[in-house]
Order: structure tokens, then sequence, then C-alpha cells
């Protein structure tokens, strides 16, 4: 609590050899307390959950941001509200399913109760018992609603913050990463399940992860083995004006130029094999179904929120903290509500690709735990970030850490580190 | 119908969910994989948050044999390397069994699955609900246990780590 800012003031380099973030930030309580402060309850917008989720009057699930708990509801005339999940007496948690539909939140400790609006509607022994008790005169119900947070939803995704001042949504992400929300959810979706994976690491070695195209085909072998993406494929690393959010993105083909331009290209890569053959191939055989045929796109959003089209595999995946070393990732997928049934085999097949065992997606929980045990120790040693030149911004290849500086820069800004960060 | 099955049908059952657990215990996939009838089988690993909910997704979604082959080799040759090792035990015992007629069993058995990383301690992966399809194969005296599906439905909402081995 209101930590000393000193931890902060040493500065983060920027050198032509290299962008430098010091480990401490993954291991720091300070840092952790700070990020709740000024990322997940400051000037973001944080994913808390699609529309579909909620479908009718009444329903509700609980989640996160960082780690406040919040509930996400649907009120009885449709609209969707977010609130702190708290009980306004003393603080009780209000709300303890996952998910429910509900007339109204009843706390279970002195049973005072909500309606979906977060209006406080009823306080049982108000008027006392017999005469003795209850509630002071100046008691006033109606200063005792729910912590409401702010709403925005696009495209069925609802985005919450505890911020009053900023900016709307769609100026928050920027044209480029509103036009891929729009390309993903261009009509409605049909939700297929979740997939809930605790993570023993850092929030932001995630962040990191999912703005790395570069670690693509190294570390995820049965991409480059079965030639879902290959480092020699076309694509682009898109970055919104801000360098908050970031969108990877590589198109259809995913065949070498030349098989020696591959083999040069992977010539140092542990068990890398173009030998290999499913007996069921059927799992990499898609349907093309975006115009513009991209295979791989990954659009990862400030603070919480990744967003996923891999062939036809299409999820959300939110992140929510849960200590310095610990988060959470929550994976929603989904197809559209109009798919026809070899389309959702489609897609069932493909969801092996990703989650908590997914065939290039399990590696990501590990890459983040071995740095996470590793770098503990080590505070003030740096990591280095260099590939692609040592700078954020788009570029028309996928070869970059730049997404990544991208957030370290924002990272920085919003914990208010105080260097410049910017060569 | 549960009075229906005879002792040494219910004995290769038992050495089946022997098989499978001594399998995964020992961490030998092509085991595990030939615990599953050879011409068509599905193995399905989903949680139960999904399951409740009428939600098909799958934590692991083998709808083919090839794929249950495949999936070994997932394991034993793409992801060699990739995960920190573990090792596992497995604990079940039968809740419910019934015959489903053509030499076919559907069984639901409760499961715990323990796991103990390198280096580290022994700690609960997940336990669960194995909802199976098994058939007596051959006859006479030589006949086995095999599953045409196995449906593990494991209790954890969050999974407390990356998933390897099959459950
Ligand atoms: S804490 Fe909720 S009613 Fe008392
Ligand atoms: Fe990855």
């Amino acid at each position: 609590m209101n930590a000393p800012m000193t931890p902060f003031a040493k500065p983060w380099i920027a050198n032509p050899d290299g962008y430098r973030v010091p480990y401490e930030v993954f291991t720091d309580q300070v840092y952790y307390d700070q990020e709740q402060e000024h990322i997940f309850r400051g000037e973001t917008w944080s994913f808390v959950g699609l529309d579909a989720e909620l479908p009718n009057n009444g329903d509700f699930k609980s989640t996160a941001i960082g780690d406040t708990p919040v509930i996400v509801t649907r009120d009885q005339n449709g609209q969707l509200h977010v609130f702190k999940n708290l009980c306004m007496h003393r603080g009780a948690l209000l709300v303890r399913e996952s998910r429910g539909n509900a007339k109204s939140f009843d706390c279970v400790y002195h049973q005072w109760s909500f309606d979906l609006t977060g209006v406080l509607r009823g306080v049982p022994m108000r008027r006392g018992v017999r005469g003795e008790g209850g509630m002071p005169p100046a008691f006033d119900m109606a200063n005792f609603g729910l912590d409401a947070l702010r709403v925005e939803v696009m495209n069925g995704l609802i985005f919450a913050s505890f911020s009053k001042t900023v900016e709307p949504l769609a100026d928050y992400l920027g044209e480029g990463i509103v036009a891929n929300i729009q390309r993903i959810f261009n009509r409605p979706i049909r939700i297929m399940g979740d997939y809930r994976q605790y993570i023993h690491g850092n929030w932001k070695l995630y962040a990191e992860n999912v703005r790395d195209p570069y670690h693509g085909s190294l570390l995820h072998l049965f991409h480059s083995t079965f030639g879902l993406y290959r480092a020699t494929q076309k694509g682009f690393t898109y970055m919104d004006p801000s360098n908050r959010h970031s969108l990877l993105k590589a198109t259809a083909s995913a065949a070498p130029t030349s098989a020696s331009e591959d083999q040069e290209v992977y010539k140092d890569v542990r068990s890398y094999n173009t030998e290999f053959h499913l007996k069921d191939a059927s799992i990499l055989v898609g349907r093309p179904e975006f115009d513009d045929r991209a295979s791989l796109v990954i659009n990862a959003i400030f603070p919480n929120l990744l967003i996923q089209q891999i062939a036809n595999c299409l999820a959300v995946r939110q992140s929510v903290t849960h200590a310095s070393n610990a988060f959470e990732i929550v994976w929603t997928l989904f197809g559209y509500a109009d798919d026809d049934e070899e389309m959702q085999m489609i897609r069932m097949k493909q969801s092996n690709l990703v989650g908590p065992a997914g065939l290039i997606s399990m590696e990501d929980g590990e890459a983040i735990e071995i740095v996470q045990d590793a770098v503990i120790r080590d505070g003030k040693k740096t990591s280095v970030l260099a590939m692609g030149g040592v700078h954020s911004g788009s570029v028309d290849h996928m070869i970059t850490e730049g997404p990544i500086i991208g957030f370290w820069e924002n990272y920085a800004r919003y914990l208010n580190l105080g260097a410049d960060l910017k060569k | 119908m549960s009075q229906t099955i005879t002792a040494a049908h219910s004995a290769a059952i038992d050495a089946l969910h022997t098989a499978y657990l001594a399998a995964l215990d020992k961490g030998d996939m092509a085991a595990w994989a030939s615990t599953f009838a050879a011409d068509n089988a599905r193995y399905f690993c989903i949680s139960a948050e999904n399951d409740h909910r009428g939600l098909p997704l799958a934590l692991m979604y083998d709808d083919c044999r090839g794929r249950i082959d495949d999936r070994v080799s997932f394991v034993t040759k793409v992801w060699v390397g990739t995960y920190e090792p573990y090792r596992t035990r497995h604990f079940i015992q039968r809740l419910s069994c019934e015959a489903a007629g053509n030499n076919q069993y559907r069984l639901t058995s409760g499961f715990t699955i323990m796991m103990s990383a390198e280096g580290g301690t022994t700690a609960v992966l997940t336990s669960g609900e194995y909802r199976d399809l098994i058939e007596i194969q051959g006859d006479g005296d030589k006949f086995r246990a095999v599953f045409r599906e196995r449906r593990a439905v494991y209790d954890a909402d969050v999974l407390p780590r990356y998933i390897v081995f099959p459950f």
C-alpha cells in the first residue's frame, strides 16, 4: 500500500543494441500493487466477457479486472452492467457463483439485496425489531448502490473501466484494432466453451509472449512441423498509434519459398522435422472464411485481452492476475451462430491447437514459468529486446520484438516510471 | 441392467482400467493408445464446467483413432524438450456399470490424479469422472476389454498448470 516510488527511479535502458527491462518488474510486489492501481483500475479498458455469454435478462457472470472481482450482468431491460463484486455493507463478496441467472444479488452475510442495476433495494431489520435497533434516520439506501464501472460493448465484446476519464473505447483501441474486432466479430457468435489455466508466473510475461511473433515457429514446433506457421511466411506486425495494442498477422500460405530457404532458416532448430506426417490430417483441414485469407491473427489488447484467429480456431483470452508470480488465462472459444455442422466440427478439431494442452500453446505456459523461476533472484538484471531493431511500431514482417517494446513503453507511462524510454 | 455383467467381463474391464492407469503412470503413450479399440475409438478430456453448461469444448478432442495415435506422436515427438517432465499417479473407483448390448458396457468411475513435477513435491492435478463405452472383444477364454470411447470429465475449474498427458 502506497509503496514509495523510489524503486522506479532507475531508468530503463534503450540502447542501439537492445531495450532492457529489469526482471524485478516480474517479481516485486511494488510493481504489482502499482499495476493494479494505475493499469487495471486506471486509465484503461479491460475485457470482462462476451455478450453471448449473457444471452438472457438476469444472466450474470463473475470475473476479475486485474485481481479486483467484478460482476457482469444483464438487467431486466437487457442493459449490461459491471459492478465491483463487493457488498456495500461490510465488504463481503456479493456473488460467489461463476455464472447464473438472478432477479437480485443478495448478500449472504446480512442479506442486503441489490437489484440488477446495482441499486440497494432491501436491508433486513432496517426499521429494527419490535421497535428496537434499526438503521438511523440518516441512512439513505440510495447512497449504497453497488460500485458501477463504465461499460462499453463493441461487436459483442464487453469492456469495463474503473476510470471516469479514460477515452471512449473506440479511441482507446484505435482504428486498426477496431477493424480487426469488426472483422472477427462480424456476425453473431456461438460459444463453444472455456478453458481456464493457472500459470505460475507474472501476467506481463504473457503480455510479452502474445506480442512476440518471433517465438511462434521456434517454441511451438507443431507450427513449423506441420506448416501452420513458418518464419518464411509473409506477414506483418501492426501497432495502434499508442503502441499499446498489437496485431500480428500471417497470410494464408505457410509454404516456404523454397525447401532450401526453409532448411536454412530452421537449421539451428531442435527436432524440426518436415518428414513427420499425421495419421489424421483433418485437424489441419480448415475452410477459408476471411477475405484477407490470413491464417494467423494474434491481436493483443492492453491490458488483459487477446483475440486470436488461428486457421478456423477463434478465441478470446483474458488474463486475470492473482499475485506477482501467478495469473490465470481464461480462454473462450467460439464459432458463428450460422456455422454448418461441418464447420462446427472443423472448429472442434482445431480447438486441440490451443488451451492448457494446446498443440501450439501448451509450451507458452512452460516458457513463462521457466522465466519466472529463473529471474526471481536477479531483479536488477535485465532482459534484452532487440529482434527487428530496437523500436516499437508497425513493420511489414513478423521477425520482431517491437510490440513488446511498445507494451513496456506504455507500462512505464502508466506507472509513471519517469525515464524517457524512447530512443 | 447392471446385474448382467459376468465375472469374467468384469475382470476384463478391471484389467483394462489397470492397463490404462499403468500406461499413464509410466508415461507410456503407446500403451495408453493401445487401450483403445484399434479400428474406431474416441477420447475426450473435458472440464466439468463445460460439461455442466452443455458446451462441447474439450481440452483434448480425439474423435477418431488416428488422432489418438497422433496424440502419442505429439507428446513423444513434437513436444519433446518443451515441457517440464512430470509423473502422475491415477486412482479410480468404479461408480456404475450398465450393459449396453453387443458386448458393450457403459461405465462411470471417479478418478484422482496426483502429479509430481521433477524436483518438486506431489500435488493433486485434478479429480474427475471417467464416462466410458467399453467393448469386450474376442471370445472363448481369449477376450479383452477396450475403450470405444473414454470421456474424462475433470473437476478443476482452473487447471493448476499446462497439461501434456491425457487424463
Ligand atoms: S456484508 Fe453484505 S449484508 Fe452485511
Ligand atoms: Fe506462443
